[in-house]
């Protein structure tokens, strides 16, 4: 554990390098003077007094112009000569880098963090703290941030929808939250499932067989008699029937034929998606948590990533296979000697009470079908059963406690019905649960007023202390105290944060959601402003499951990891890609970082590491063997892995692909951005697409080569695909291939033209460094853990501090990374270092 | 802005909202339209922005630089607006100057702002033409405006923002996202008797009473920039006010119903269907004059794929020759088919006075992005005769970089509404005006 005290003494920093160097004043001269000097100033531009310093918003607007014309080839004119490739690729690659940090300079906030309204994240949070309820945010905006995370200030914005939106989440959720009277038994409900299903099909199958007949007598008629005789439309009707018969009916049979369905179900692919063995909870049950316990074996001779067993609620969809999977289970036992798995299942008010299990399947009905069609081409039938299910139970609800803590904590003398002065007790109820909503500053007097007012003009109404109450306490959950962490001082100027202000600081930037008891009380103590308390304070929070929150947000802000859901994989292409290895492959990143917090790891191993975090699923999809459990663990892979470090993780590898082929430049780029911390300049506007490799199937190195071609595009390009390229081994969903398929895109029914190459993952990083293949790549990379942690760093301090990173901010980062050498400071440490900063106690 | 004085402000407008357009013909259960002759009114304007995203297929999007005026030829991207070639203008050579975002094709489109413009921030931006256009249009309407999006992340080249529309202090204001929310929240009426939500209405205004006297609360001891960002809050509350005011204003109209039933639309519609449908609203909510001020924030990853690609949007946009280029080329055909079927129904809805809701109206197709990476020569397509435009032209406006904002503020002087500027804009486009 390090306590070491940050100075307090804050350092001006020397102004960041805005200066275009001089040099190019040359190629200034030469190209544009001519026309844009001070006395010519053709089209209004004076380049010959612009400044060389990137100083003030003006001057970048005019070198961001400069560098837009120069990018679109509109300058120097046709007429002119034009700058030699060598002159223009050096100028553009220092003007785009200058006006990215002077960008970056500019919008420096200079320290200050605007006040916060909770994001949506952190309002769910805090919302389940509050209330014990799980609510449903997704109509909210995701505050999601263009230039940066979803806890900076600035971009947090409030809409008129908005504040209805909260008002309607909260009433729904008090009256989900609030409930009263006995406490609900515990009771069970066994299903065998097979009982309507084998019924089901058992129909289906008899329907198939009665088409199939009289089209079958039909054709015996010779087209003596009229399709319509025997029930058809017409022709095309018939032959209809026959495609469904052969389609579908020997997979039904073998089906209801095996032994298996007598005493449960088979589950398998159908025509039609797949068989989902379902349970539903009775309507008339609470809503709450439940269990759902499912006996099931798995078929003989079924591969590793078969025998998983998909869960999940359903919708409409169930007779043809779809739900939405909450989870998936390995099921480790056999149909001769089956096991029980469990699982819990949520019930809303409202929402759907039934639950399913069926064998995994791609959630794309296309690639589904595909998949089943292709096993009918080869055998007649449908893809082989690979789980059988003996029966399925529901049991709840489980109840932490009864009546359940919120109820406890807003009726905190008791039940309404036993005091005596209701009037009295609403105020009481609502000032101390507006106390607790407002992370413990004290609402004031003419607010409680007015909300006493709402409670009483809803009891003159006729309604019950109970009902009447919730919408006062609905208001108090849409109130600017509430939405807003509010840090006030003397107005303007810095001042230090009171301890609970430091306690809701902490909570939101380790939790993602409020304080809790334990902490709060230790920050009215006073001890908190002590650095050994708070230090432990952190810990303890940190390890905390809470925490989860900040590692999966963080995580996924800093590398950019929506990139995640914005494609589907091809499961024609990739089967094995489906929806619970992209779920495995997203938690690897988080639960990878979580191991190197627990674990008081450098960061640096998230560049490299002999071993990886990954459970059942995701050690399937790596062939990695006797991993058992859906836990996420550490696994040793020895150093000479391809895995290992977030270069070998599947998620990083579907980010930078299309879902359909990986993308050297995605790729290049992110390594770039992420893990170099050498963000390269953003895709610039207007730059001339290259006609000449139109339509040409290209190898990654062609597509370079093609790039070379112009400066504008070569300046980037030449730094970004290569490292891309040494990252070719893996395919789009992250497992490792020889050889390169490239695929062109089929025009209407043509067949795409295909053509393979050995991938060759040789190249070279940004600074000339050269590897020879992928683990040579992920060495050099390995090897720069110092940029990596700095960037690390900064994101750290965008997110932990509200606002995005700027140049006001080295000293903070600098004093951080002075802590220890990148390969030996703990992650752990930098995130102490942090909050013990100047930085975070105080409100700028 | 400060949020004493939106606190002072609001205490003028509950005083003040008899400032706001009564539906007083409806009141007094004369059909406007029917009155609208009798009266001599002129049918109201109207204005619609349709934001399609990434931008469109160069090679055959754009009609030829070389034939403009009133006698050219729809290009291929195009040729589906054949039959309504004399209605529309597509001008070339607008671009936004300050640009610079090759993934944002809808955030500064209707506002021509500099995301860079103030110093301290990484992000910034003004208002939208629309909403300069409702804050005049929309004052006689249910709602003031309708800005429309779709459900899920932006994957289709619009960049930060939640509609088309940024309000007065360039903040994103919502959009309605699905045509299930639209139709209910146009069409659908509250069953609930009068006495009853005139109940609910004063409920409301004491909610809105009680935050604020939280607000008064939370500003106190916060810096000018803490203040300021409070004030979205204030802003909101402000919002609501009005729009409370108009609801109670128009409480005893019930919602108009579409001519032809408009049936409640199917949940879980995306791309082509579900962007037809959002047309068919619109045209729904002018035929009754539920407002006059319309925005779209269009699906794109959703509409390819229900054309039956399999490629992103971004890929598309990506486009070399070959299949991707088939598939943008078919985006652009679809797109024009969709804005071709929209214009239909505009035109077969009849005014009181005979004409047709297209005759006042003003319906712009376009992005912030050209084609790919491009953010110059921004593809517009301008239908209707809301704004008085000279109709049927194709202009290739000799500046390569003439403001978008020139557009925007011609169609808003030609639609009423008197302002002097819009964003960047240097002036009208001369040759839209009527001669």
């Amino acid at each position: 554990m390090i306590l070491m005290l940050l100075s307090s003494a804050a350092v001006a920093e020397p102004p960041p390098e805005l200066m275009l160097p001089r040099v190019h004043a040359e190629f200034l001269d030469r190209h544009c003077l001519e026309c844009h000097d001070r006395e010519t100033e053709k089209g209004g531009v004076d380049l010959e007094t612009l400044p060389f310093s990137l100083e003030t918003v003006e001057a970048a607007e005019t070198w961001q112009k400069v560098l837009n014309s120069l990018n679109a080839g509109e300058m120097p004119p046709k007429k002119k000569p034009r700058p030699a490739d060598e002159e223009l690729k050096g100028f553009l690659r220092d003007l785009s880098g200058v006006l990215v940090t002077a960008r970056q300079a500019l919008a420096d906030t200079g320290g200050s963090t605007v006040v916060r309204r909770l994001n949506r994240r952190e309002y769910a949070n805090t919302m389940e703290a509050l209330l014990g309820v799980v609510v449903e945010v997704s109509d909210l905006p995701d505050d999601a941030n263009s230039s940066g995370f979803d806890t900076a200030g600035s971009g947090l914005f409030f809409s008129s929808d908005q504040f209805e939106q909260y008002l309607t989440i909260g009433r729904r959720a008090l009256t989900v939250a609030l409930k009263l009277g006995k406490r609900p038994e515990e009771v069970s409900m066994k299903f065998e499932p097979e009982v309507s299903l084998n019924r089901f099909w058992e129909k289906q199958a008899s329907q198939l067989l009665d088409w199939h007949e009289k089209a079958e007598a039909w054709r015996a008629t010779e087209g003596a008699k009229a399709p319509s005789e025997f029930g058809f439309i017409d022709e095309n009707d018939v032959s209809f029937h026959e495609r469904l018969y052969r389609q579908k009916y020997g997979t039904f049979r073998r089906m209801l034929e095996a032994p298996e369905s007598e005493t449960g179900v088979l589950l398998e692919a159908l025509f039609d998606g797949a068989v989902v063995a379902k349970a539903g909870i009775p309507a008339n049950w609470p809503s709450g948590e439940y269990r759902m316990e499912v006996r099931v074996g798995t078929m003989a001779g079924v591969a590793g990533n078969e025998c998983y067993l998909e869960y999940g609620r359903l919708g409409g969809g169930a007779r043809q296979g779809e739900m939405e999977v909450l989870g998936c289970v390995k099921v480790m036992g056999t149909v001769k000697e089956p096991v029980e798995v469990e699982f819990p299942v949520e019930v809303r008010d409202g929402e759907g009470r039934e639950f399913g299990v069926r064998q995994r399947l791609p959630n794309n009905r296309d690639a589904a079908r595909g998949a089943f069609l292709r096993a009918l081409a080869k055998t007649g039938l449908g893809p082989e059963p690979t789980l059988w299910v003996d029966w399925m139970r529901v049991r709840g609800p489980m109840l932490e406690a009864w009546p359940p803590r919120a109820v406890k904590q807003i009726f905190f003398k008791g039940m309404p019905w036993e005091q005596a002065d209701q009037d009295a007790y609403a105020r009481e109820v609502v000032a101390r649960f507006a106390r607790r909503a407002f992370r413990g500053r004290e609402p004031a007097g003419g607010f409680l007023d007015r909300l006493v007012e709402l409670y009483r003009a809803r009891v003159e109404g006729g309604m019950k202390f109970f009902q009447a109450i919730q919408e006062p306490l609905a208001v108090v959950l849409a109130s600017p105290s509430f939405l807003y962490l509010l840090e006030p001082g003397e107005g303007e100027g810095p001042h230090g944060l009171s301890g609970e202000e430091l306690a809701v600081r902490l909570a939101y930037f380790l939790w993602s959601g409020p304080p809790d008891g334990k902490l709060m009380e230790v920050a009215r103590s006073g001890r908190l402003e002590r650095t050994e308390v708070l230090v432990r304070e952190a810990r303890r929070m940190l390890e905390d499951a809470r925490a989860d929150a900040f590692i999966g947000a963080f995580a996924h802000q800093w590398l950019h990891m929506e990139r995640l859901d914005f494609f589907q994989v091809d499961f024609g292409r990739y089967p094995e890609f489906d929806e619970s290895v992209k779920e495995a492959a997203r938690r690897e990143v988080y639960q990878t970082i979580r191991y190197v917090l627990d674990a008081g790891r450098p960061v640096g191993d998230l560049l490299d590491a002999p071993y990886v975090v990954i459970n059942d699923v995701l050690a399937d999809h790596y062939e990695i063997p006797g991993v058992e459990g859906a836990a996420f663990r550490r696994v040793e892979v020895g150093a000479d892995s391809v895995r290992g470090g977030l270069l070998g993780m599947a998620a990083i590898h579907v980010m930078g692909s299309d879902g359909n082929d990986s993308s050297a430049v995605e790729r290049g780029a992110w390594v770039m951005r992420y893990l170099l911390n050498d963000p390269p300049p953003p895709a610039p506007p207007n730059v001339p697409q290259l006609s000449r490799v139109k339509g040409r199937l290209l190898t990654p190195r062609e597509e370079l080569a093609a790039h070379m071609e112009e400066p504008q595009c070569a300046q980037c390009h030449q730094r970004i695909d290569p490292i891309g390229h040494g990252m070719e081994n893996f395919d789009p969903s992250g497992k490792w291939r020889e050889v390169l398929l490239l695929v062109g895109q089929g025009g209407g029914k043509k067949r795409p033209r295909t053509r393979e190459v050995p991938v060759d993952a040789s190249g070279q990083l940004p600074d000339g460094v050269a590897f020879a293949d992928f683990r040579e790549l992920r060495a050099r990379i390995g090897e720069r853990d110092e940029g990596f942690t700095r960037g690390f760093v900064e994101a750290l301090i965008a997110y932990g501090l509200g606002r995005p990173y700027g140049f006001s901010d080295a000293f903070l980062r600098d004093q951080l990374l002075a802590l220890g050498s990148p390969d030996e400071v703990p992650m752990r440490d930098l995130i102490l270092g942090l909050i013990q900063s100047q930085a975070f106690q105080t409100k700028r | 802005m400060k949020s004493n004085a939106s606190l002072a402000r609001r205490g003028f407008l509950r005083g003040a909202s008899a400032c706001i357009g009564l539906p007083f013909l409806e009141s007094l259960g004369v059909a406007r339209a029917a009155g609208a002759k009798a009266d001599g009114l002129t049918p109201p304007k109207r204005l619609v922005f349709l934001g399609m995203g990434f931008g469109v297929t160069r090679e055959s999007w754009y009609p030829d630089v070389k034939r403009t005026g009133v006698d050219w030829e729809l290009s291929e991207g195009l040729k589906p607006l054949a039959r309504h070639q004399g209605d529309l203008t597509v001008i070339q050579n607008l671009a936004n100057q300050f640009s610079s975002e090759a993934h944002w094709g809808s955030t500064f489109w209707l506002t021509g702002a500099n995301r860079y413009a103030e110093a301290g921030q990484s992000f910034h931006n003004s208002v939208s033409a629309d909403q300069v256009a409702a804050e005049v249009l929309g004052k006689e309407t249910r709602f003031t405006s309708v800005p429309l999006g779709f459900q899920g992340p932006d994957n289709s080249g619009h960049g930060p923002g939640l509609s088309l529309a940024w309000n007065l202090q360039g903040k994103p204001v919502a959009a309605i996202n699905t045509p299930v929310a639209a139709f209910h929240r146009l069409f659908s009426d509250d069953n609930t008797p009068l006495a009853q939500r005139q109940a609910a209405l004063a409920q409301q205004r004491s909610v809105l009473d009680t935050v604020l006297e939280d607000a008064k609360s939370a500003a106190r001891g916060l810096t000018q920039a803490d203040k300021d960002k409070l004030g979205e809050y204030l802003q909101s509350i402000r919002e609501i006010e009005v729009r409370l005011a108009k609801e109670e204003a128009w409480l005893e109209v019930p919602k108009k119903q579409p001519g032809e039933r408009l049936k409640e639309p199917e949940e879980g519609l995306e791309g082509e269907r579900e962007i037809e449908l959002m047309y068919d609203l619109m045209v729904a909510a002018m035929q009754v004059d539920a407002s006059r001020v319309f925005t779209y924030r269009q699906p794109l990853d959703t509409f390819i794929r229900s054309l039956g690609a399999t490629i992103s949007a971004h890929n598309m946009s990506h486009y070399s020759n070959g299949a991707r280029q088939e598939v943008s080329e078919l985006r652009d055909r679809r797109q024009s088919e969709l804005l071709a079927g929209f214009l239909d129904k505009l035109k077969a809805s009849r005014e009181a006075d005979g004409s047709s809701l297209l005759d006042h109206a003003t319906v712009v197709l376009g992005s912030n992005i050209s084609s790919i990476h491009y953010l110059t020569n921004c593809p517009t397509v301008v239908a209707g005769h809301g704004a008085g435009i000279r109709q049927g032209q194709h202009l290739v406006m000799a500046d390569p970089k003439t403001p978008l904002c020139n557009l925007w503020l011609t169609l808003l002087r030609g639609s009423g509404i008197e302002v002097e500027a819009h964003g960047d804009s240097t002036g009208l486009i001369k040759e839209m005006l009527p001669g």
